[in-house]
Formats: structure tokens, C-alpha cells, sequence
């Protein structure tokens, strides 16, 4: 899983390291970026600096997509594996889960988006709008808002569990109706609802912990010799292999938590 | 004993001319006003009475009186303001204008059918900035011109510089205000006249040293600043204040007036600093008063003192945004206080900027109608030199670990990022500014161009300069050209003719013309000169120059390219495979140059300009070559990519 993500995200970062590169071509200026990015050689860079952006910006985008479907094809042979299998599940058993869970699992995913949008845009989106609309265009209070990504977050892990339930649900009883698999989420959440919400909150917020300080060490280590560049490429893969852990360690737990209700 | 009698004495004159702020006027005075008024928070208007007058510095009688009606910009929308879609009303109530009710002059003659509108930049009919007077009596050589007026005020919405809105109100160019009387040979004029511009969506003012006596009656609950200093405040007892304010030898008089102020007060030596701000920005109190001494104290060391007692820093709240970024010389308007994250300098930025037009502007009155590079652009060079002095080890506008901008390369983007920068010269008249280049040239391209004569000039005969030009022009009317003729003095003065007779060749190209400055290292050729051999004379002729020593020769070329239009002596630093290196110097004026060298050691590398000295170049990236080029940067950002495209895809699958 990480070596195709690696190596599908590479497919797009190579070219536009080179194109980068060309730019530059035999200049030292790319010395004067050695700490850090200094933005004043965006206007040297002339044209080829905008170019590099949409391209790095639709390459994001379309590594975004692939990646949903990557991993929501995966997801299908781990909640397998945390459900029937937890001896290990060979290769190819792992592959045909994937394969039979994919369409299923990718409308719950898709669902799942789609109501946390609608969640995102009511508990942030709407008291946001109102505070903009009654400051007239001043900068929405931000002592008020905390209070509202607060709200948001707590009511976030309601809605990963139905998701993890869902699935489970599908993995273990072979059924392929998504939308059966939500109602049987939503009842498994209903069962023991704060076992399951403060698990998935405790989970989730360890998540998001981890999430934050990598990309805080990520963006603010800048590794100037080549030695260091390469070490710092291992440290970030392997904090991506954590987080990867970190993530199927919610799958796996909620595996269990469902198999112990017996749904 | 005696020491208070020493103290008596001392405060004794303090005391006689308390309702002065100098012993002796720092200007002319040509102009002055006394000016009561009313504000009226419901009808939005100031009203009240006026004298001004003038002074006949001329050697000729004068016939009429030009008085600018700035106001006027927001009282119709085919105004030469507003006619281009920079503003319009919100709703009715939004107009504004200036209007004369009556207008007597010293000898109690009726001028009101001797007032007309005129336009004299751009012949717009229906533009009532610019009222010509046509006088019954002439105004003789050292005579004073008295106008008696009184007027009614209403100020536009939403603010552009002037204005209000809901409760907040910034009252500037809101009086009937006299041209400039300029003289023949001043600002290389051929003949005496009134310079009196139309208000334009781009233009700034221009105007005399004055006296200014103003009160002001308003509602009690208001908070109120101005470029003056508060001479009286009486409550009326019907809910209702007056304030009265003096100022001397500033070119522009502005108020503000909002109940929401909190006002706070530092002292740096004898200038008394005053902030109104939200109460959001007065949190940050300290950032604005850091910024405003920042800027005092390195104009006070390179160019010459600050000399009022007092400064007014307005930092307005959301609704006077519009309001935000101006400058009145002792009161001057900030912006965004406390609103940006503290890594962004942006509000210092504005701070250290419109308080250096105390300088470029207040001090050194040029036209800004005619010459906004004057103030705007030389303004715009200080301020970055400032910022960056200041703030974030010379990455002023932020500095972060991983990304970093210093102000003066903020400037130098707008400028070299601008697909227009060669569209017109930098000399033309605010309003005459093509393709919204207004900006980039006034304030951006000048600036580079100032930094990079500086580059070549050297820091301190650059401070030297701006010495002198205030030595010599401080409290008048300095053009282009006599800042030019400084320029040339100075440079003469300190570095003898190395870069010719005068600076003239510089200015004709940066200032009046339009090329762009583009030096690009192309390449770098290490040849093995190669062992004699062939047939001479019919003999077969071999000599090998291992023969003669064990080591190989190089004849190694280094080569450079002009490709901008506009030529400047350039630096080349040249590195050798040995360590060595040299530096060349060349006059920039052919297409191309090659450097040769030979000798066992090989060229590396090569910089043109390895300083940085010359902003003005539009492309930094060719302007050195190496044999090895380091990529790790663009390893770094790779693998930062990856990363985050990685954490991504795995934060939006749940
Ligand atoms: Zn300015």
C-alpha cells in the first residue's frame, strides 16, 4: 500500500521536480532556496512559476482522486482481514476481498463524504456565514469559532463509526447493498454508542495529533546537504507508514468492537 | 532658588505663544486657514465658515484664484473620479460634495458669480473638481488674497481615503483648498500659473505649506485625532464638544472622528505619538508604535530630522478600511492592526510606508499629481530598506523557516512579474498611466530602480543623497529633475566621474525610458589547448606540449549576454577549479562580452552581479552558470510534496 502510493505520487512529483529543475537548468540561484523557499525568485522564475503551480495543483488533485479509490480499495481486504481472518489473510485472499468489497465500499465512502460535507458546511460553514453577514464583511470572532470546530470534532467520530461499522458489516456478512450496510451501521453505533464514540474519538484525536505534528516537523525542518535530504525522505515515509498503521488500527478496533456486539 | 527661576524663564516663551507650535515657521506659509465647522453625524455633512489666504510670492499681479473642490470627485458618477468604476455611492445617501454657500473676498466683494468649474487635465465637463476665481481686484506682488467662505461639506460613502461609514467618519481633502501658484523657473516652469489638477481615480495632491486653525463641534461621544495639535476642548453642555486644533507647516489637514477609538500614547525624544485604534488593533499597540519609531529613527539617521512634536497614527477599525493607508504627513492612517497572523508584517509595513510620507511628501512637497514616483516610488525605496532592517533578519514581509520574503523583493515581483512594465516611461503624469500601470510604476519599478543605484553607488553616497536633497529642498517644491540634479552633485562630489560627467545616462534610461535591464550569463567553455601539429611549409610539424610540462592548459570563456534594452556597468565574479577567483567589472553597453583565461586552472563558475545588487534585472535565474548545479533544494521540495500529497490522501479517505 505505501509502495504504491509512493510510487503512483512519484509518477507525478518526478516530472514536475525535473520541469523545476530545468528552469534553473545551470543557474545557482536554486542556492538561494537551500533555506527555505525564498519567494522573491517566484517573479525570476517568470511564466514556468505560475506553470509549475496548476501543474503541481491538477497533479495534487488528480493523485487526491486516485488515492481515494486506492484506498478505499484496500479498505475492502483490511476490514476482511480484521473481520474473518485475523490469523493473516494470504495475498491473493486480500485481493479478491478488495475486489468484491470495492463497489460497496466506495458508495459508503462516497456517501460518508458527502454527509460529513453536509456536517462540515452546518456546524462551520453556517455560523461562519452568519457571523460574516452580522460583522458586515469583518473577520468572523475567532474565540466564537473555536467553540465550533470544537462541536465539529466532537461529532466527528459518530460518523467514521457508522462508516467502520458499515463495512464491517459488509466484510463480515458478504452483503454487497451499501445502503443496508449503513442502516446496519447506524444500529451498531446505536448498541453501545459511547464505547464506541469515546474509542473512535480517542483513536481519532491521537490521529489527528500525529497528523498535525508531522506536517508541522515536515514543513519546518529544512534539510540542506544532500545526506540529510535523503534521511529526511526516510523519517517522512516512515511517519507515513505510522499514519497508515494509525489508520487501520481504527479499522481493526472497530472490527472488534463489532464482533464483540455480535453484529 | 535659582533653578526655578531658570525653569520660569525657560517656560516663559512656551507660555507667551502657546497657541504656536514653532518660533519660527519651518516654510513659507504661503497659504493658511482658519476654519470652524460643524459635524452633522446624521446628515454626514461638515459645514461652517472658512478664511483662507493667500500670498502673492509672484513678481506680477495675479487675476484669479485656482482652489481645489476634491469633494466634488464623489458628486456624480461622470466626475473624472469616479467616471472610471473606481467608486460609486451606497445608495443615495452615498454622494458627496463641496459646495461654496458664499464667497466674499478682503474687500467684501461677492465672488460668487466669478466661480467656474474648470478642467484642465482632461476637459471633462461634468467634472467640479477644479473652481477657477476670477478676481475683481488683482492680488499685487506680496499682497494677500483673503477669501471669506462659507460651505457645506457632504461626505461620500463608502470611504476612498475620505469619508464614512455607519459611525466612522475620516474627514480629509473636505475644504475648498488653493492650487500651487508656482513661479517661473520653479519645478522648471517657463511662466507663472496656478497648478491645479482635477482629482483623479490615481492621482495624489499637491498644495502649500499652511497654517492650519480648525474647530470642529461635534457630539460628545465621538473620539476624534488630527494632524494638529489639540489646542482647547469645551464641552458645550449640549451633548456637544468643539475641539480646536493648530498645525503649522504641513501641506494637508485631516480628521477623524469615531466613538469606537481606544487611544494610546508613546513618546520618542520630542515627538509625542498618539494611536487611535479598534480595539482589536490596540492589543497590538505596541507593533504600531515599534514600526512608527523604526521608521523615525532610521530617516531621523539617514536623512534628516522629523521635526514636529507631534504624530497621530490612525489604525482604523473594519469599517474604515477605506480609510486605511493614507497620509497626511502628521497624522497618517494604518491598516490591519491585529487582524493578520504576526508572522505577516503587512500592517507594520503600511505603518513604517505611510509615515515615511512624512518625508516624501510632508517635508519634501513635490507634485504628486505630476510626479507620483517622487513621493510614491522614493517612498516605497525607504520604506522596503526599513522593513527589511527591522523585521526578519532582511526578510521583512515574513520569515519562515521554510519560506521567506523580504519587502524589497515583494516590490521587485510586482515590478518584474508585470507583463506591462515596458508599456510607458516612469515620468508621466499620475492619471496618464496606461494598463493600470500606475501602481507598478509609481511605487514598484521605482523603487528598484532606486535600489539598484544604490547597488551601484553604494549605500552611504545613496544616504548622502537623500542628505542633501533634504538639506536642499526640505519645506519646498522639489521636481524630478532638481532631485536628479542632487543625484548628480553627490555622486560627482564623492565618486569623481567614475560613472561619467552626471548620473543623466541613468535616469534617461530607468526614469524617461522604457527598456528593461535583462545580463544572462550563457555559458562557460573549458577547451584543453591542444598540442601543435600539421604541415608548415610543406613539413610535418609535431610538438607536444607535454614536452615541455606535465601539466594541461585551458583556455577557459566565459560569456555574457545583454538582452534588455538598458545598459549598466556590471560586476562578473569568476571561480577557478583551484579555489581562485576574480572579479570582473564591464560597461554593460555591447550585446555580448566574453572573458578569457588561460591557464591550468579551469572556470567552475560565474556570477553576473554576485551581490544582487542590481534589482532592475528582470531575471536573476541566468545570471550565473555552473558546471555542477546543486539540486537539493528542489530534492527537498519534492520529497515535501510527496509527503504531503501522501498525509492528504490519507486524511480525505476516511
Ligand atoms: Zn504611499
Amino acid at each position: 500500500m505505501w509502495i504504491i502510493t509512493l510510487v503512483m505520487i512519484m509518477l507525478v512529483a518526478l516530472p514536475l521536480k525535473s520541469s523545476f529543475k530545468s528552469v534553473f537548468d545551470h543557474s545557482m540561484a536554486m542556492e538561494k532556496l537551500s533555506g527555505g523557499f525564498d519567494a522573491g525568485l517566484a517573479g525570476d522564475m517568470g511564466k514556468s512559476f505560475g506553470q509549475l503551480m496548476s501543474s503541481a495543483s491538477t497533479g495534487g488533485l488528480l493523485l487526491v482522486m486516485a488515492g481515494f479509490l486506492l484506498y478505499t480499495f484496500f479498505a475492502g481486504g483490511l476490514f476482511t482481514r480484521f473481520t474473518t481472518a485475523w490469523g493473516g489473510l494470504k495475498p491473493t485472499a486480500f485481493m479478491k476481498a478488495s475486489t468484491q468489497n470495492f463497489v460497496p465500499f466506495l458508495k459508503i465512502a462516497l456517501l460518508m463524504c458527502l454527509i460529513i460535507f453536509f456536517y462540515t458546511s452546518l456546524i462551520i460553514g453556517l455560523p461562519a456565514g452568519i457571523m460574516l453577514a452580522v460583522s458586515e464583511g469583518s473577520i468572523p470572532q475567532t474565540g466564537l469559532m473555536i467553540i465550533f470546530y470544537v462541536i465539529w470534532v466532537l461529532g466527528l467520530p459518530v460518523w467514521l463509526s457508522v462508516a467502520d461499522y458499515s463495512r464491517r458489516w459488509i466484510a463480515a456478512t458478504g452483503s454487497r447493498l451499501a445502503f443496508r450496510a449503513l442502516g446496519a451501521g447506524f444500529r451498531a453505533l446505536g448498541k453501545r454508542f459511547w464505547l464506541s464514540y469515546f474509542t473512535v474519538l480517542v483513536i481519532l484525536i491521537l490521529n489527528v495529533m500525529f497528523v498535525c505534528g508531522s506536517m508541522w516537523f515536515t514543513a519546518w525542518s529544512v534539510p540542506q546537504k544532500g545526506l540529510m535530504i535523503f534521511l529526511f525522505f526516510l523519517a517522512t515515509q516512515l511517519l507515513f507508514l505510522v499514519r497508515l498503521f494509525m489508520k487501520a488500527w481504527r479499522y481493526a478496533t472497530v472490527s472488534q468492537l463489532a464482533a464483540g456486539l455480535k453484529v | 532658588m535659582k533653578r526655578y527661576l531658570f525653569l520660569l524663564l525657560l517656560s516663559l516663551p512656551a507660555m507667551i505663544s502657546a497657541q504656536t507650535i514653532f518660533d519660527r515657521p519651518l516654510s513659507d506659509r504661503i497659504t493658511g486657514y482658519d476654519i470652524t465647522s460643524i459635524l452633522d453625524p446624521v446628515r454626514h455633512t461638515v459645514t461652517g465658515e472658512m478664511t483662507a489666504w493667500w500670498v502673492n510670492k509672484s513678481d506680477k499681479p495675479v487675476n484669479d484664484a485656482m482652489l481645489h473642490m476634491y469633494l466634488n470627485a464623489f458628486s456624480s458618477n461622470k466626475s473624472s473620479f469616479a467616471s472610471d468604476g473606481q467608486w460609486s455611492p451606497a445608495g443615495d445617501e452615498g454622494w458627496g460634495y463641496v459646495m461654496i454657500k458664499s464667497i466674499v473676498d478682503g474687500h467684501a466683494n461677492d465672488l460668487k458669480n466669478a466661480m467656474r468649474f474648470v478642467s484642465p487635465d482632461d476637459g471633462n465637463i461634468y467634472d467640479r473638481t477644479v473652481l477657477q476665481i476670477t478676481l475683481p481686484v488683482p492680488v499685487m506682488p506680496g499682497d494677500t488674497l483673503k477669501l471669506r467662505i462659507v460651505y457645506e461639506s457632504k461626505l461620500p460613502s463608502p470611504i476612498i481615503r475620505t469619508g464614512y461609514n455607519e459611525d466612522f467618519y475620516f474627514i480629509g481633502q473636505w475644504f475648498p483648498k488653493f492650487g500651487v501658484y508656482e513661479t517661473a523657473g520653479m519645478r522648471q516652469r517657463e511662466a507663472d500659473g496656478w497648478n491645479c489638477h482635477q482629482f483623479h481615480p490615481h492621482s495624489e495632491f499637491y498644495s502649500d505649506y499652511s497654517v492650519y486653525n480648525v474647530s470642529v463641534t461635534m457630539p460628545v461621544e465621538f473620539v476624534v485625532s488630527s494632524g494638529g495639535i489639540l489646542i482647547e476642548e469645551t464641552d458645550n453642555g449640549d451633548s456637544t464638544k468643539t475641539i480646536k486644533w493648530r498645525a503649522e507647516d504641513i501641506v494637508d489637514f485631516a480628521w477623524t472622528a469615531w466613538p469606537g477609538y481606544q487611544v494610546a500614547k508613546k513618546k520618542w525624544r520630542g515627538v509625542d505619538i498618539t494611536l487611535l485604534t479598534s480595539e482589536k488593533g490596540f492589543k497590538v499597540a505596541d507593533n504600531q508604535f515599534t514600526a512608527a519609531i523604526n521608521a523615525l529613527e532610521y530617516l531621523d539617521a539617514r536623512v534628516g530630522p522629523y521635526p514636529w512634536p507631534h504624530l497621530t497614527v490612525v489604525d482604523p477599525p473594519v469599517t474604515g478600511s477605506g480609510a486605511g493607508g493614507m497620509e497626511y504627513t502628521t497624522l497618517f492612517t494604518s491598516a490591519g492592526g491585529g487582524m493578520v497572523p504576526s508572522f505577516l508584517k503587512m500592517s507594520e509595513s503600511v505603518t513604517v510606508h505611510e509615515f515615511g510620507h512624512a518625508y516624501f511628501m510632508g517635508i519634501l512637497a513635490s507634485n504628486e499629481f505630476e510626479e507620483p514616483w517622487l513621493d510614491e516610488g522614493v517612498n516605497s525605496y525607504w520604506e522596503q530598506r526599513i522593513v527589511d532592517a527591522s523585521y526578519g533578519d532582511g526578510y521583512g514581509c515574513f520569515n519562515l523557516p521554510f519560506l521567506k520574503l523580504s519587502d524589497s523583493d515583494q516590490g521587485r515581483t510586482s515590478y518584474i512579474s508585470n507583463p506591462s512594465k515596458q508599456s510607458a516611461t516612469n515620468d508621466l503624469p499620475s492619471w496618464m498611466y496606461p494598463h493600470d500601470t500606475y501602481d507598478m510604476m509609481s511605487y514598484s519599478k521605482t523603487a528598484v530602480w532606486l535600489h539598484t543605484l544604490e547597488g551601484l553607488i553604494g549605500t552611504q553616497t545613496m544616504d548622502n543623497i537623500f542628505r542633501e536633497y533634504y538639506r536642499r529642498w526640505a519645506f519646498r517644491h522639489p521636481s524630478g529633475r532638481d532631485f536628479i540634479a542632487v543625484v548628480n552633485d553627490v555622486v560627482k562630489n564623492e565618486l569623481g566621474d567614475r560613472y561619467g560627467e552626471n548620473m543623466n545616462w541613468y535616469f534617461d534610461q530607468v526614469l524617461y525610458g522604457n527598456e528593461i535591464c535583462d545580463y544572462r550569463l550563457s555559458g562557460i567553455k573549458n577547451h584543453k589547448i591542444r598540442s601543435y601539429s600539421g604541415i608548415v611549409d610543406g613539413d610535418s610539424v609535431t610538438f607536444k606540449r607535454s614536452d615541455r610540462s606535465g601539466d594541461t592548459t585551458y583556455l577557459s570563456t566565459v560569456s555574457i549576454e545583454r538582452a534588455g534594452g538598458i545598459m549598466l556597468p556590471v560586476k562578473v565574479l569568476v571561480h577557478f577549479d583551484n579555489g581562485d577567483e576574480k572579479t570582473e567589472e564591464w560597461d554593460g553597453k555591447a550585446r555580448y562580452k566574453d572573458f578569457e583565461y588561460t591557464g591550468t586552472r579551469q572556470v567552475t563558475w560565474a556570477k553576473i552581479d554576485p551581490f544582487d545588487e542590481i534589482d532592475l534585472d528582470v531575471n536573476r535565474i541566468n545570471n550565473s552558470w555552473t558546471e555542477n548545479p546543486r539540486f537539493t533544494a528542489a530534492r527537498r521540495m519534492t520529497d515535501k510534496f510527496v509527503y504531503l500529497m501522501q498525509m492528504m490522501i490519507s486524511i480525505l479517505t476516511i
